[in-house]
């Protein structure tokens, strides 16, 4: 029992909370910015495995060609096919007033669909890429080496702080979500507003996913998301929609996951009970969010 | 859309220009696509008969008496002609439009007809001459697009041209709802066409690179050789069976999320649900003490229930406290998949150090169940339903004859106003009488192989619940609160409805739905074994929201959704054998592109789908304004009727 808990005091437990809490963190910034904008983003899960997917499938490919620098044109392609996806859920939502909850869950069945199609058509097998020479790298010092997406999903809760409340595209981005009507009567344009926030999301869910696979592994692997793009989504709502709120919260949840396979390796409880512990908690905390601060318009299309 | 003058009915423009796009499309295929597939190799190397004549052949292989297919040819030009007289009449808004068509439609189906006497000919000959079956090449065969496009183009035309009458328009009309689900199959099956001829290289047994224009026909009869496939189990009673067996879990998981739509819930946690199910059946289908005439409906009852508590944890979240029933329902999932591995992963389990045993897992390597009693198991439909005399085996007609009896007696006695109170018992009584007598005389002799089918009878606890289902919400006034909650629940408030209430009786009746297809898998063996099983395929639901969406969230709808995605599910097993390129999960695309397009409303305008009423449009009525100022009136009215309904 002792042991367990110096373990949790080690470096390598922040490690693993770091790298727990990372996917957590840029996914539900990318919800933010959709929500907050007023679509609602069910989606982000399938955008996290389209993103790792791209991602470990374009660094095996260029491999051979660019070396070293492959896993950062993976990233890249990781952001574009994320985008790419989400823009297809805007479209839906925003230009063909689809229910946004049924559009975001037709990406997530996509999304189960559409790994082991390719997979079998690259490489015969439905499961699993195969792995990549160079995945991104790690930077840092001494245990404490993380890779880039890490740093940057750390930059990005700064970043977006900064946008949602320093910047007009902040302000409109708010409005959109809150009062699209009266955003769009005081000359917003509440529909670039709202692609363009879709769009991000899926590009920094992209990220997300291309951590999953590039970064914290070498290949790409079914079910490596975990729900996560889902605990991201109850993060978003725990933290109130808010930059630092979702910092939080996303700690929260990460912990709670690093914690799962801290005692998981420990023996101390079934594996089995410790795995659905994260899931538990996320529906506690969603219960004592309780009736929460919703961007007002979230989910209504504009007419 | 009344018909003011007869004489001047003609079509009306849009179903003039969708009778000619087909028609026209159909021209071009006659002439750039295969007329019929002559054979598929194993390995789905085929040899194509064109028309108006010639062969194209990927097999690499000489052929000896091939099928003489003239007949066919030759009615291939009565198509042709009859097609041309179509596109005129599409392009003239002709009031015999529908006459063509249907020449065409009839022509082309004389066409395909003997098309598959010539190939059934060349068989029976090579089977005289006692060449096996599994030999005859000629046995795959079939027609191609070529063939089927003219046929489809004559049906539009037919309907097109039949429209411009009131009655038919009227009849037309009521089939409006199906518009956007057929849409968005047809979207789906063309992405999924692209996706395939992506995929997989064209079977070669050439031994030589294909020029272009064999690339293009072998590209198209590939996606037209999945497609088949996927659709074959429908051409014979063991793969319809099949089909079934698909369809049944389906049906129990698309029923569970259309009934959480109509109360305006989402109910993504079916797998959660199913898994709890399966888990509550086992204990009681493996473990209670019961006599055999209890413990069957115990277990029934206990997966239901299992089911209904995981929907009920959300729906009681929802209304005390508001938080969101999908992401709780998906967080469900998670967690109800940890409890399976808990009770079937391993016979002990470690906290703090003191090891503890559970009973539930079955001895050996597998992670499963022990076995179901003898008496809380299901029978298969084959035992069930069939029958032997003799030799022979027998599907039973009984339950056919037993259900028409009653419909016959039910509106037979319809007019008879002092037999109101008695109809349905006595429709009931005969009915039962009658299934009663026929149940092991009257049947259709099928093969013996039909009696390994694991299809079994939780399909007729599928089939009551859609009933039922149907039942609640349109026949009862707590089906009625369920539907005014889900329409608005401010509304419903409003009007003394109890909205936390009914969204908590959604999400349990929804879940026990869910659980209920458990008993598919565990009490009815689908999966080989008596037992629950580690490989029970908890995704079915998430495919209940596909079979819900597809099914317009109506019982029937679903139902015949069900077994649309079951029998792409059985012909998918098929296509992988024989194409290594292309996954299974080419199936789940489909499905996903399906809810992708349905959502999106099939990319149709509000106008096509959801009308004005009739009553707006009375004062243009396109028969009498030329085809100019027709466009002008059709949409001007909707728009009044968008405005008055003002923003949503």
């Amino acid at each position: 029992m002792n042991d367990f808990f110096t373990a949790l005091l080690s470096t390598s437990f922040l490690v693993i909370f770091i790298r727990s809490t990372t996917p957590l963190l840029l996914t539900a910034l990318g919800g933010l910015y959709s929500e907050r904008s007023g679509v609602v983003n069910i989606a982000l899960e399938g955008l996290i495995i389209f993103g790792a997917l791209a991602g470990a499938v374009t660094t095996k490919q260029l491999d051979p060609v660019l070396g070293a620098l492959a896993p950062w044109v993976g990233w890249l392609a990781g952001i574009l096919v994320g985008g790419f996806i989400a823009w297809i859920h805007a479209v839906l939502s925003i230009k063909y007033r689809a229910d946004q909850v049924i559009s975001g869950t037709a990406i997530n069945l996509l999304a189960v669909g559409v790994p082991p199609v390719v997979l079998q058509a690259m490489y015969g097998s439905s499961t699993d890429s195969p792995p990549v020479a160079h995945p991104l790298p790690l930077w840092g010092a001494g245990e404490l080496k993380f890779s880039p997406p890490v740093y940057a999903a750390l930059l990005l809760v700064a970043l977006t702080w900064y946008v949602m409340y320093r910047t007009p595209y902040g302000l409109r981005l708010r409005a959109s979500g809150e009062h699209p009507a009266a955003a769009a009567s005081m000359g917003i344009n509440v529909r670039f507003i709202r692609y363009s926030a879709v769009i991000l999301s899926g590009m920094l869910a992209g990220t997300a996913g291309v951590f999953l696979s590039t970064g914290n592994l070498d290949a790409y692997s079914r079910n490596m998301s975990a729900g996560a793009g889902f605990i991201a989504l109850a993060a978003l709502i725990f933290g109130q929609w808010k930059p630092l709120g979702v910092l939080a919260a996303t700690m929260l949840f990460g912990f709670l996951q690093a914690l799962a396979i801290q005692l998981g390796g420990s023996n101390l409880f079934p594996s089995s009970w410790v795995q659905a512990l994260p899931y538990l908690i996320t529906i506690l905390a969603l219960a004592f969010t309780g009736r929460s601060k919703a961007p007002r318009a979230a989910g209504r299309p504009l007419d | 859309m009344g018909a003011v003058n007869p004489e001047t009915v003609q079509p009306s423009p849009l179903a003039a220009r969708l009778s000619l796009i087909f028609t026209l499309l159909a021209l071009l295929g006659l002439f750039i696509f295969p007329y019929g597939t002559l054979s598929h190799t194993g390995d789905a190397q085929a040899l194509l008969q064109r028309f108006p004549s010639g062969l194209t052949n990927f097999t690499g292989g000489e052929f000896q008496n091939i099928p003489q297919v003239g007949a066919a040819l030759s009615v291939g030009w009565v198509t042709l002609l009859a097609l041309m007289a179509t596109a005129l009449a599409a392009w003239r808004r002709a009031s015999w439009l529908w006459i063509a068509g249907l020449i065409t439609l009839l022509s082309a189906l004389v066409a395909a007809y003997l098309f598959g006497q010539s190939l059934d000919s060349a068989v029976a000959t090579l089977t005289a001459q006692g060449v096996r079956a599994r030999r005859i090449p000629w046995n795959s065969g079939g027609v191609h697009l070529g063939l089927v496009l003219p046929a489809l183009a004559g049906l539009v035309s037919v309907f097109a041209g039949l429209s411009m009458r009131s009655v038919w328009w009227q009849r037309l009309n009521r089939l409006r709802p199906l518009l956007v689900p057929l849409v968005a199959i047809a979207l789906a099956v063309i992405v999924g066409a692209v996706v395939v001829m992506v995929v997989q290289p064209i079977p070669n047994g050439l031994n030589r690179p294909l020029s272009w224009g064999e690339l293009f026909t072998g590209k198209l009869d590939l996606v037209w050789y999945v497609y088949t496939t996927l659709f074959a189990p429908l051409s014979n009673l063991a793969g319809f069976f099949d089909s079934l067996k698909s369809a049944t879990p389906l049906i129990f998981t698309g029923l569970g999320v259309a009934l959480a739509f109509r109360t305006g819930l989402f109910n993504i946690g079916g797998p959660g649900q199913l898994t709890m199910g399966g888990i509550a059946a086992m204990l009681v289908g493996v473990y209670a003490p019961l006599p055999a005439p209890l413990l069957l409906p115990a277990t029934i009852a206990a997966a239901a229930l299992g089911g209904a508590l995981w929907g009920a944890i959300p729906g009681i979240l929802k209304a005390r406290f508001g938080s969101s029933e999908v992401i709780n329902t998906i967080m469900l999932n998670y967690i109800a998949s940890a409890v399976f591995i808990f009770f079937i992963g391993s016979n002990t389990f470690t906290v703090l150090g003191r090891t503890y045993t559970l009973p539930f897992k079955t001895e050996g390597y597998e992670a499963k169940s022990d076995e179901f009693q003898p008496g809380a198991r299901l029978d298969t439909m084959a035992h069930w339903l069939g029958f032997t005399r003799g030799e022979q085996t027998f599907v039973s007609l009984g339950p056919v004859l037993a259900l028409l009896t009653f419909a016959a007696v039910y509106y037979g006695l319809a007019r008879l106003a002092s037999m109101a109170k008695w109809r349905g018992l006595l429709a009931s009584a005969l009915a039962l009488l009658v299934g009663w007598l026929t149940w092991h005389t009257a049947g259709l002799p099928v093969s013996a192989i039909f009696t390994r089918s694991l299809l079994n009878t939780s399909l007729v606890i599928g089939l009551i619940c859609a009933a039922l289902v149907g039942f609640l919400l349109w026949r009862t006034s707590a089906g009625y609160a369920l539907r005014a909650v889900g329409l608005s629940p401010a509304a419903a408030e409003y009007g003394g409805i109890h909205v936390s209430k009914n969204m908590i009786l959604a999400m349990t009746l929804s879940g026990a739905l869910m659980g209920l297809a458990a008993t598919h898998y565990t009490m009815g063996g689908a999966l080989d074994e008596y037992r629950l099983k580690a490989n029970m395929p908890v995704g079915v639901g998430f495919d209940g929201i596909t079979v819900a969406l597809m099914g317009q969230n109506t019982p029937l709808g679903v139902v015949v959704s069900a077994v649309l995605f079951g029998t792409l599910d059985t012909g998918s097993i098929r296509v992988v054998t024989v194409l290594d390129h292309v996954n299974k999960d080419i199936v789940t695309v489909l499905k996903a592109l399906i809810v992708l397009f349905i959502a999106a409303g099939g990319f149709l305008s509000r106008r096509i789908t959801d009308p004005p009423p009739t009553a707006l449009l009375e004062h243009h009525p396109p028969t009498i304004s030329p085809a100019t100022s027709l466009p002008d009136a059709q949409s001007s009215a909707p728009s009044d009727n968008t405005s008055a309904r003002g923003p949503q």
